[in-house]
């Protein structure tokens, strides 16, 4: 009997732009849809998805409204220290032109909870537009909180500013710089923060939510690969099992332990190959893993139950996985 | 709206539109549906449309079901508190006044391609989610034959099922496509957010004796394009088309409406719908009961395999590469199942992680 082989994928597709719309100082929007008319996969609040653009994939969040199948919505700031993919949306894409989707998957989910506390740096804003118009829904109480460097360049803005009282507009050119410690000041039982925006926004919030709030009240997404940790010893080899397909590999020290997965023909996700998208993770039996994502938090480090195969590696000689 | 979310204990995911039964079953008389954990009661009101009521008067522990349809109100059999379609009480037998606070849960329904789709969740949520579209159930070019049946197993066990055709030809040798016996061709999966695709084609072989009779002339060897789709917790979807040189000659769908009743039951009302003989009465009688007795195969498989489980507990569990669809719904549950918040303990793949 001859083997069968079995290719596992995201979906994928040509997708052409049929609006630009510009909603801030250097942020447009883009409605993406299937250039026959076909229905979109699904998606929930806080998923995004990988545009391809040219040798380049990002990963931007939807924030349109999930029950529309006919179109996906991004926004998309145009960064000044692009690495490209955002110069390339702002100077290459118009209406008409023609972009490789990949996903939608959410790393991000809005988990049901009874009450929730919205932060959103800058651009960061995106995913939570889906997630409050959820929360809304639901009845849940919620509060969104939102800074940027001044109204203009904030996106949605005044959209959000309609919704009430529930939502806190920070244009830091009016209010000053936003003080984080106030925002999450009071910890609140039954309160999921989600948060995204740059950087020093996160790792402030993960600061402050670690010493004072219960575990797993945070969460939050990052757009931008954390810096890279190697160890100052330099990169180390080691042995890779998979359990499940029953082979034992060899991972050197210049490839990735999901470049020797491919190699060995075993079928696995990837997409960003930088620690962003999540795609990735597998489950790990055995083998002190050396994270190098920005996909897992502390405590999910900690647990050493799960890596991005794409960039994480292993401490010790023998990393064995459950593929 | 009287719609409250009503806590059930069952590890199933509720925010999902379920088909909790077709068209023709829901008239001017009361319907019993359990279904995720929840009592349900369906009746038709006086402009046609479909009303869902959670079935359980507000008075006393008493299905509604077992009273009387009044017009557009249920009246309890037991204490004749009478109900309007939003779940309103709107009146008592023993005083005046209607109890503050006297109401049922009421269901957001929508009605399409024959089937009652039933939002249990969340209430505000339903509007976020799409009602699933199988258009060739309703398609004049198609002729759909079913049945439905509740199975002692729980709904993915049901799923995974599915996810895997190779299956078919263990559960029934003699309706599988000839291109089964042999080793199936490469299977590509593609997956989303909260979707699973299989797809794969099978080279030319001639068609099962059954199918080739009712599409007729000289059918020969032609190729089979098989694809799977999970749309959501309710919904497996089955695509069966012969394609000779010209394109498809004949297409074939199996439509799964999968319900959770609770964990250990699921309800599964299916449809295999064809655009050849169609008008054919005689090979509707014949499908009928074809595919009848192949679903009552797969209930008692599903059956067999939740009893294993029920007495025994889940055991580790090999997987071969083909098993990847199956594995990757479970996951898609699982992640529903976390965002809902219902934690569940075991080893699993994290993909999406609880708080």
């Amino acid at each position: 009997m001859t083997e069968s082989r079995t290719t596992l994928r995201e979906h994928e597709g040509e997708l052409v732009v049929a609006a630009v719309t510009p909603v801030a100082d250097a942020v447009v929007e883009l409605r993406l849809v299937d250039p026959s008319g076909r229905a979109l996969p699904p998606w929930t609040p806080g998923a995004h998805v990988d545009l391809v653009l040219g040798d380049l994939v990002r990963q931007y969040s939807l924030c349109g409204d999930p029950t529309d199948a006919t179109a996906y919505t991004v926004a998309v700031l145009r960064e000044p220290d692009s690495r490209g993919g955002s110069s390339f949306v702002h100077e290459r894409l118009g209406v008409g032109s023609r972009v490789l989707v990949r996903g939608p998957r959410n790393h991000f989910p809005l988990v049901s909870a009874p009450r929730y506390l919205f932060v959103a740096g800058g651009i960061g804003v995106t995913p939570l537009l889906p997630m409050i118009a959820e929360a809304d829904a639901s009845g849940a109480d919620w509060r969104l909180v939102y800074r940027g460097r001044s109204r203009a360049t904030m996106a949605y803005a005044a959209r959000l500013a309609e919704l009430g009282e529930r939502v806190t507009l920070l244009p830091g050119d009016e209010t000053g710089p936003m003080d984080l410690k106030a925002v999450l000041g009071e910890p609140a039982e039954g309160t999921l923060v989600y948060c995204c925006g740059p950087e020093r926004l996160l790792a402030g919030a993960e600061e402050i939510c670690t010493a004072s709030w219960p575990a797993g009240a945070l969460h939050l997404e990052r757009f931008a690969a954390k810096e890279a940790e190697v160890p100052a010893e330099g990169e180390r080899a080691f042995e890779l099992v998979l359990a499940g397909s029953g082979v034992t590999l060899q991972v050197p020290v210049d490839r990735s332990v999901f470049d020797v997965i491919q190699d060995a023909g075993i079928s696995v996700l990837g997409s960003c190959h930088e620690g962003i998208c999540g795609t990735c993770e597998q489950v790990v039996l055995e083998g002190e893993v050396d994270h190098r994502d920005s996909v897992l938090n502390e405590a999910e480090r900690a647990a050493n139950d799960a890596m991005m195969v794409c960039v994480s590696r292993c401490r010790s000689d023998r990393l064995v996985l459950d593929l | 709206m009287g719609a409250t979310r009503r806590a059930t204990s069952a590890a199933v995911p509720t925010d999902c539109w379920y088909a909790l039964t077709t068209s023709a079953e829901v008239g001017r008389s009361l319907l019993s549906v359990r279904a995720v954990g929840v009592p349900v009661v369906l009746f038709r009101a006086e402009d046609g449309g479909v009303a869902a009521l959670e079935d359980r008067c507000a008075h006393r522990a008493y299905p509604l079901s077992a009273g009387t349809l009044l017009g557009d109100r249920v009246r309890c059999g037991l204490c004749g508190f009478v109900y309007d379609a939003a779940g309103r009480c709107v009146s008592v037998p023993t005083q005046p006044r209607v109890p503050l606070g006297a109401e049922v849960a009421a269901y957001p329904v929508v009605e399409r391609d024959g089937l009652v789709w039933v939002w249990l969740g969340e209430p505000g949520r339903a509007r976020l989610h799409r009602v699933p579209e199988l258009p060739w159930l309703a398609d004049e070019g198609w002729a759909s034959v079913g049945g439905a049946a509740e199975v002692a197993a729980g709904f993915l066990l049901l799923h995974e099922n599915f996810a895997d055709v190779t299956q078919v030809p263990h559960v029934a040798p003699e309706i599988a496509p000839v291109a089964l016996a042999a080793a199936p061709p490469p299977l590509d999966v593609v997956v989303t957010e909260t979707t699973v695709e299989l797809r794969r084609t099978f080279p030319p072989a001639p068609m099962p004796p059954w199918q080739a009779e009712l599409v007729g002339g000289d059918t020969g060897e032609q190729a089979t394009v098989q694809e799977g789709y999970f749309v959501s917790p309710a919904v497996w979807v089955d695509v069966w088309d012969v394609v000779g040189d010209a394109g498809p000659t004949a297409r074939l769908r199996f439509s799964h409406l999968v319900t959770p009743v609770d964990e250990g039951t699921s309800r599964l009302v299916w449809r295999v719908s064809r655009d050849f003989a169609v008008g054919d009465r005689s090979a509707d009688e014949r499908l009928r009961a074809m595919f009848a007795d192949y679903y009552d195969r797969v209930r008692t498989a599903m059956e067999t395999a939740q009893a294993v489980l029920d007495l025994d507990g889940p055991g580790p569990e090999v997987n071969v590469a083909a098993d990847v669809a199956a594995l990757r719904v479970r996951e898609i549950v699982l992640g529903m199942l976390a965002d809902e918040g219902v934690v569940l303990t075991g080893p699993r793949r994290r993909t999406r992680r609880p708080s």
